[in-house]
């Protein structure tokens, strides 16, 4: 037998109360490791989304919505910009690209972007690192997409399926029926679905005004992208026509020119006008030394397109960085009230052990006549305490684990933020050592009552 | 050695300020494997002496010597560790520590008293084996009364204690049991050449114990001795 033992049948005889004190430390612990790896993984990803682009232009109403909507695919942006303005732009500096993005439609909630082969040549999704592939290629044609590995996870899709954009952001972003035909299978994988088409080819299944399926467009799965850990990866990319055309395809439907005698119901690139030709944003870099910082010119870039009244230009480091300032100082009142859960979590500790003592007190007593001495009741109490504080401890960083990663699922669905959540293992270690240094202090008092037990007045009131 | 005394008590004061009750013991001697019966009424201080002697409670003044070794002199863990390892205690109640087995029971006084870890489980198991307890890892809490008593017993006795100290031992038996436990104490005591002190109100434990004595809050007094 070892004092361990003691300890043990000590906290199995008051296994409820050990029990829910266990879990009310591990609760605490969960709450403090999830938050602080959700920060960390959330400034990661923040970071992340803006790759290496020094300038956003887009005709969005603020430079944080624009960031937000074009790099974090938040919402579909409002407004866009002629062709004829993304040309100009293009001899306004020595840019090193300047890619043109359209985004507004979506698959199963996921965004499209539309683009151009620059986005894969020229712009890299993180600081030195560029796009790779998991499978198939980069698309070159119109009605070719790559995407993202998080939709291709989620859609089950493969190179060489043929999905259909849904015109929009149908509200509830959920699978629509028919909106996949998997190679393999070669047929429609909802080939009975029940969902009325009209006569050009729309699913209006979803009853949320504009947004409907183009079942006419269908567009290929070439490529699918290795994990950038950035927002990018939830994204489907095609070409600027893909989209161009769909929505030169509803215009074409309101004039009623596929009504006309002879009119096919169908759209190309040919019958684009220069009204289709917009765009939603622009990921711009200026010509910079390999491996040197922010160019010198680029404040002076910056300030001669802010003077432009009809674009918003962004500096897409700028507004992460605030928009984590916001979202830090939220994360460090979720850190205070952790910390205050877990005080509180300490004070039940030293509650649950003192109330204890009262119960203990003959079994203390009984302790002592066999021949342990009073240190050795108070290191016995507190290594109790510590115990606790452990299992507590073992118990959050399970929990957390599970949290986070049930986070991670509500973050991607909801905000679109993809954030991993990597459990550092100094930070387990330090919340593990901080919730067992707490509970030895907790269990100071408590120790302290078990050390100064009066063993004769014990044993007379126990007689 | 062989003059040792297991007990040893010498102008033995104890005064509890508060209410300034006092306990007097001018002489008490015990050699190794004597067997003593304190009897006296309820409150005339047998517990007290006997925590005195257990050195859970300082006297006022004296000597209580164990073993020869002046056990007051002794301060703290050291005092601890040599009640642990030379006095055994039964308690009317019995004390056990509830939630360990019987042989977990036992072993704790071999832990407390630093008897190494690898001896533990074969010495608690002779001990109970001796009194008849064959399921020693039972939880004490499902073990009948005549049960507990001996599991009880065994702790105080597995450490060869020089000097056992009995609180009323059998206040909390029927008179059946009470007989048993009486028996199996002093000749478990008798077979380790433990000295016994035995404190009680019953008067019906006189017949058991050849050296009898009875304790008055002012002061002790042989009453009857017969060797």
């Amino acid at each position: 037998m070892t004092d361990f033992t003691i300890i043990l049948r000590s906290l199995r005889v008051r296994l409820f109360s050990t029990l829910t004190t266990i879990v009310t430390v591990g609760v605490a612990v969960a709450l403090i490791l999830v938050l602080l790896t959700m920060r960390d993984s959330a400034k990661r990803a923040f970071e992340r989304g803006g790759g290496d682009m020094h300038l956003l232009v887009s005709a969005e109403a603020s430079p944080l919505s624009s960031v937000l909507n074009s790099i974090f695919y938040a919402n579909a942006p409002r407004r866009s910009l002629p062709w004829a303005r993304y040309e100009k732009l293009l001899t306004q500096a020595p840019w090193a690209y300047a890619v043109p993005t359209v985004t507004g439609d979506s698959f199963r909630g996921m965004p499209v972007v539309a683009t151009t082969p620059e986005m894969f040549t020229q712009f890299k999704p993180a600081l030195g690192e560029a796009w790779t592939l998991k499978e198939g290629a980069f698309f070159q044609g119109d009605f070719e997409v790559v995407v993202g590995s998080t939709v291709a996870s989620q859609a089950g899709l493969h190179v060489g399926d043929t999905i259909f954009f849904t015109h929009g952001v149908p509200k509830d972003g959920g699978p629509i029926a028919g909106d996949v035909i998997h190679d393999h299978e070669g047929h429609d994988d909802h080939a009975h679905d029940d969902h009325a088409h009209d006569d050009h080819g729309h699913d209006h299944a979803h009853d949320d005004g504009a947004a409907h399926v183009h079942r006419e467009f269908g567009c290929k799965v070439v490529g699918i992208l290795t994990p950038t850990f950035s927002p990018h990866d939830r994204a489907l990319f095609t070409s600027l026509n893909s989209a161009w055309v769909l929505h030169a395809h509803d215009r074409r439907e309101k004039e009623g020119v596929f009504s006309q005698p002879g009119a096919t119901a169908t759209t190309t690139p040919a019958d684009l006008t220069d009204a289709d030709r917009q765009i939603t944003a622009v990921y711009l870099r200026l010509v910079t030394r390999e491996g040197g910082a922010a160019p010198a010119n680029l404040q002076q870039v910056f300030s001669m397109l802010r003077s432009d009244p009809t674009v918003m230009v962004a500096q897409p480091a700028d507004e992460v960085a605030s928009l984590f300032l916001i979202v830090d100082n939220v994360n460090r009142l979720f850190l205070v009230i952790a910390g205050v859960v877990m005080v509180a979590s300490a004070v039940s500790i030293m509650l649950a052990l003192y109330n204890s003592m009262e119960q203990r007190r003959r079994q203390i007593a009984v302790m002592r006549v066999l021949g342990a001495s009073a240190g050795r009741i108070f290191a016995l109490v507190l290594t109790e305490s510590a115990v606790i504080g452990l299992c507590g401890a073992a118990v959050g960083a399970g929990l957390a684990f599970l949290g986070a990663f049930a986070a991670r699922g509500i973050l991607r669905e909801r905000l679109g933020l993809v954030i991993d959540p990597a459990f550092g293992l100094t930070t387990v270690l330090a919340v593990v050592l901080a919730a067992v240094v707490l509970a030895c202090v907790a269990g100071l008092v408590p120790a302290m009552a078990g050390y100064r037990i009066s063993v004769a007045r014990s044993l007379k009131s126990a007689a | 050695m062989g003059a040792m005394h297991a007990l040893s008590v010498e102008n033995l004061t104890f005064r509890y300020a508060a209410s300034g009750w006092e306990l007097e013991v001018p002489a008490l001697t015990l050699a190794k494997g004597e067997q003593l019966l304190m009897v006296s009424p309820s409150g005339a201080g047998k517990s007290t002496l006997l925590n005195v002697v257990a050195g859970l409670l300082d006297p006022t003044s004296g000597s209580v010597r164990v073993a020869d070794q002046n056990f007051h002199a002794l301060r703290g863990a050291a005092r601890d560790a040599f009640r642990g390892r030379h006095v055994g205690m039964i308690f009317q109640t019995f004390n056990l520590l509830q939630g360990f087995t019987a042989a977990e029971n036992v072993m704790a006084a071999l832990l407390f008293a630093g008897v190494p870890e690898r001896e533990h489980r074969a010495k608690a198991q002779a001990v109970l084996q001796r009194l008849g307890i064959t399921r020693i890892d039972a939880p004490v809490e499902d073990m009948s009364v005549g049960q507990q008593q001996r599991v009880a017993v065994a702790r105080a006795m597995v450490c060869d204690p020089v000097l056992v100290l009995a609180d009323e031992p059998t206040a909390s038996l029927d008179p059946t049991n009470a007989r048993a436990a009486m028996d199996l104490i002093q000749e478990v005591c008798r077979e380790k050449h433990a000295a016994l002190l035995c404190v009680s109100h019953d008067p019906a434990m006189a017949s058991r114990f050849e050296r009898r004595e009875s304790l008055t809050t002012e002061h002790t007094e042989n009453t009857e001795r017969t060797q």
